[in-house]
């Protein structure tokens, strides 16, 4: 497959998940060739990134009304999600995010869980937008 | 969506099986079901895992909150039949060791 783009905009809210896991298998249908580790690694990121925007970067936000905008764009040898919010800020630094030390803890792996996932996640900041991108390349180990 | 089903065996042992994706939104189903579970004097538990089609890390914290109260409780949690897309996020966890699956939700508690 040569081309394959799946564009999205909808509320931050939790129940948008499931129309996103819906996307990627539509994305899955086009891009047939991918194998189920790489596209269970890429799902798991782009779920883990969407449900850290949904539920830390609004935690603090006062206003109503946020938003996120998806692209899922699939090639031969590359899978990358696009993702913006309007949200506040995200304090974050992704070299330094690491499981959490206590096995047995019930949180704190969600970005560290889409960075071993990936083959590379960036977030950047621009005019007023978070922007997180995520990729994995084909038969890579994460 | 998930559906959630739940019983308990003769043997005393509650057998959840998360049936879809373990996400955000479900986690916190499946979080309620395990506390009711153990608050119900049920405390060794198998999570039937077959037909649990994605897991993220939401689901791996219901799932290690469950584990914590049962053993609190005298008891144990033990994930069972796991497929692939679910095992692959245990590995990247390394929380295949706490969570060792089982083959077969049977014979989970044999050991």
């Amino acid at each position: 497959m040569t081309d394959g783009r799946l564009v999205l905009s909808a509320p931050a809210v939790p129940e948008v998940l499931e129309v996103v896991h819906t996307m990627l298998a539509q994305l899955w249908a086009r891009a047939d060739t991918w194998d189920q580790r790489d596209r269970t690694r890429f799902e798991l990121a782009v779920i883990e990134v969407l449900g850290n925007v949904v539920e830390h970067a609004y935690a603090h936000d006062t206003e109503s009304g946020r938003r996120f905008d998806i692209t899922l764009v699939a090639d031969d040898e590359h899978v990358v999600a696009s993702l913006a919010d309007n949200g506040l800020p995200v304090a974050l630094d992704l070299s330094g995010v690491a499981l959490p030390e206590d096995e047995l803890a019930e949180s704190g792996r969600g970005l560290a869980l889409a960075t071993a996932a990936l083959d590379d996640l960036r977030y950047e900041r621009v005019e007023g937008r978070n922007h997180w991108t995520l990729e994995c390349r084909r038969g890579s180990a994460g | 969506m998930i559906e959630i089903d739940v019983h308990t065996r003769d043997d005393g042992i509650g057998v959840v099986v998360p049936r879809g994706r373990l996400n955000m939104v479900a986690a916190r189903q499946l979080k309620e079901v395990l506390a009711d579970l153990v608050g119900s004097g049920t405390s060794r538990i198998v999570v039937d895992m077959a037909e649990t089609t994605f897991l993220d890390s939401s689901g791996l914290g219901a799932l290690i909150g469950g584990l914590k109260s049962a053993r609190q409780a005298g008891g144990d949690l033990r994930i069972a039949r796991p497929v692939p897309a679910v095992t692959t996020v245990f590995e990247l966890t390394n929380l295949d060791r706490v969570l060792r699956a089982r083959d077969d939700v049977e014979t989970a508690f044999d050991d």
